[in-house]
């Protein structure tokens, strides 16, 4: 069994991530054929329309896809090991909506322009976001349970887009290209602010990989892990900046993209179990095949117009929510 | 008004049992009421004296502009958001003291988003079809999202106070999801006018707000005085209510509907406003501890005094900006809320 997982589970996961690669450049305002897609990105042609458009447009956007979904996915699973809360995603616990309000401060009120801050500033917003919703969580009676989590994390989220809000009414013409951007959108994004996030993209997957053998041992219970020799203090510490840094820099590329990071971990459990060691990089790859076909169905439902992907994950992402609270709660 | 209204027969009604602090802490809040009534109209663009609105509200206008100004701007304005925030703490009691869950709120739980997305639909949809019935619209949205919650969150037998919150909180993202979805389909133009109204604004209130929302509140009076039974043998928990001769269910179900139709009414008018449900009954209940009626009656003087007072700092803050009153709520009512959650005893939600 778990020898034709690992034979078979990889190769079948990066197969239909380059099926859906290839379909997400496909679709769009004018669909291109995929024979087209294919010659364009090996054999590219300068004079021909179609290749241009791939390559300014479509292929950018389905590498957003890719690496956000990803980043998003991964930092959902090991949140959820970690704090052993069945309900734990960057959305729901305020990060997103941290690093969001944070890029847009600084980016609407003190006229942030280079590209390669924004992620640092996301960085910041969400683990400032991520440290208020636990500390309001842990001074709740009873603790930092799921409940207090979540409605910590609602609150929190409720006053800075209250905030968010606030600013873009003072200066409505700066804040114009950031709404969009709000609602969670891989759609016009910039290529060099993904080249300054690519870095931290790498290095929080690197680190993820790089502790999940540890998340395993934790997410067996605190005795566990001790016994085991793992340093908690310190594993939830790197566990949190890697959190952090992943969502991020999937903020600063696409915006908030609520519920990915907490529907794929609880897949991809499903799929490989309890161990760590392989839910880290399922919960990649599902998650980067998850967001190119959220983006495809954002392009197509409502065609020709286009919804913004973070409506779509909500859709998907809150029934299942809800699901889970009936069933895990 | 409203509020008077319900005082009056309050009264008649629990003359005896009311206590001499909670009338005083209700004429208190009245006061107060007027008081930023009083500075809703006087102050704005064109600032007038206190003895100039007296003049324009008595009918003798010392200029021709004051009267505009005072009687077609600021006075429906001010009736509206003192309606609409009575309405909406109300609301908040109800669904508090029927689900025996200190932190249930309209806006939280997924009631007024439901209420807003049936809206937004048929303005992007049927725009010809907007206009007096949206408050039924608001009323049918808010009730499907109402029955969802309960279905969903009742399922299993013990926890349902904790599951209804959560529940409540992921239909109430998928709502919002929705009516983002409708926005961006939706012509330009129609979506801009149901994109105004969801910033829970009431900055273009006139007097056809006031009359709907005055006629539907004085409806729902004789409803909430009813309401006063069940809910008091409902708070000391189910079994107790049987045994005090309440039939539990019927009585739940028909005062959750009351109180789903309070906030639509509320939402129809000026959209969804939050966390007035919330935190309007908490206030009241830390200002003087009554009985259950009074305890309305200041409940929905809080709500009146909340949004009201929230309209003025939202317009008269950062002038000549406005600033929707749902965004002032918010950024108040967030941190009382932090504070409710901070001292809520373990047991009550867990």
């Amino acid at each position: 069994m778990t020898l034709r997982l690992t034979m078979l589970g990889p190769i079948m996961v990066i197969g239909s991530i380059l099926v859906l690669f290839l379909w997400h450049i496909a679709v769009g305002a004018k669909s291109i054929p995929i024979l087209t897609v294919a010659e364009s990105l090996w054999h590219f042609d300068r004079t021909e329309f179609d290749h241009v458009v791939i390559r300014n447009l479509r292929l950018p956007r389905a590498i957003f896809a890719v690496t956000v979904g990803a980043s998003l996915a991964v930092a959902g699973s090991l949140m959820q090991g970690v704090t052993r809360n069945p309900l734990a995603e960057p959305g729901l616990l305020g990060l997103l909506a941290g690093a969001s309000f944070a890029v847009v401060a600084a980016v609407g009120f003190f006229g942030l322009a280079t590209p390669g801050w924004i992620p640092v500033v996301a960085a910041a917003g969400a683990l400032g976001g991520a440290v208020l919703v636990w500390t309001i969580a842990a001074r709740v009676p009873g603790g930092a349970t799921p409940l207090s989590l979540i409605l910590s994390g609602a609150a929190v989220t409720a006053f800075l887009g209250a905030l968010i809000t606030l600013m873009q009414l003072m200066d409505e013409q700066t804040f114009e290209s950031l709404r969009v951007w709000l609602t969670g959108t891989l759609a016009g994004r910039r290529m060099e602010v993904f080249v300054w996030c690519l870095p931290w993209f790498i290095g929080g997957l690197i680190i993820a990989i790089a502790v999940a053998r540890q998340v395993t041992a934790l997410a067996m219970g605190e005795e566990t892990a001790i016994g085991l020799g793992v340093d908690i203090a310190r594993l939830k510490i790197i566990v949190l900046i890697c959190v952090v840094v992943l969502t991020a820099a999937s903020v600063a590329v696409a915006g908030p993209l609520g519920f990915v990071g907490l529907v794929i971990p609880h897949v991809v459990r499903l799929l490989v179990g309890s161990d760590y060691r392989l839910i880290v990089p399922y919960s990649a790859g599902i998650g980067a095949a998850y967001l190119l076909v959220v983006d495809i169905a954002a392009r197509l439902v409502l065609a020709p117009a286009e919804i913004s992907t973070g409506i779509v994950t909500a859709l998907l992402g809150a029934p299942f929510f809800v699901w889970l609270v009936r069933t895990r709660l | 008004m409203n509020d008077a209204l319900i005082l009056r027969s309050r009264n008649e009604r629990l003359a005896l049992t009311i206590p001499v602090r909670g009338v005083i802490a209700a004429c208190g809040l009245l006061i107060l009421v007027l008081l930023i009534a009083m500075i809703s109209l006087m102050s704005g663009s064109y600032p007038l004296s206190p003895a100039e609105v007296w003049q324009t509200l008595m009918g003798r206008p010392p200029e021709p502009t004051a009267a505009t100004v005072v009687w077609q701007f600021r006075f429906p304005r001010l009736l509206t958001s003192v309606l609409v925030g009575a309405l909406l703490a109300l609301s908040g009691a109800l669904l508090q003291n029927v689900t025996l869950n200190p932190l249930a709120d309209p806006a939280l739980v997924g009631v007024s988003q439901g209420a807003s997305l049936a809206v937004v639909a048929i303005i992007v949809a049927f725009p010809q079809a907007d206009g007096p019935l949206r408050p039924l619209y608001a009323f049918g949205g808010a009730l499907v999202v109402a029955a969802l919650i309960q279905w969903i969150a009742m399922k299993r037998a013990g926890g349902a106070t904790m599951r209804f919150i959560l529940t409540g909180i992921g239909i109430a993202a998928f709502i919002s999801a929705m009516t983002s979805a409708l926005l961006t389909y939706g012509q330009v133009n129609q979506a801009m006018s149901a994109l105004g109204w969801l910033s829970g604004s009431i900055h273009a209130a006139g007097w056809g707000e006031v009359r709907s929302l005055s006629v539907l509140s004085l409806l729902m009076i004789p409803a909430l005085i009813w309401a006063v039974g069940p809910m008091r043998a409902l708070r000391f928990g189910a079994d107790m209510a049987t045994g005090l001769g309440v039939a539990v269910r019927p009585a739940r179900i028909v005062l959750i509907t009351l109180a789903v139709a309070l906030a639509a009414i509320a939402v129809a008018a000026v959209g969804p406003l939050g966390f007035v449900g919330l935190i309007a009954p908490h206030l009241a209940r830390r200002l003087v501890q009554t009985g259950l009626g009074l305890h309305l009656v200041l409940t929905g003087l809080v709500g009146a005094a909340m949004v009201s007072g929230a309209d003025l700092i939202g317009r008269a803050m950062f002038a000549p900006l406005q600033i929707p009153a749902g965004i002032v709520t918010a950024l108040v009512g967030v941190p009382i809320f932090v504070v409710i959650l901070l001292r809520s005893q373990a047991r009550s939600q867990l």
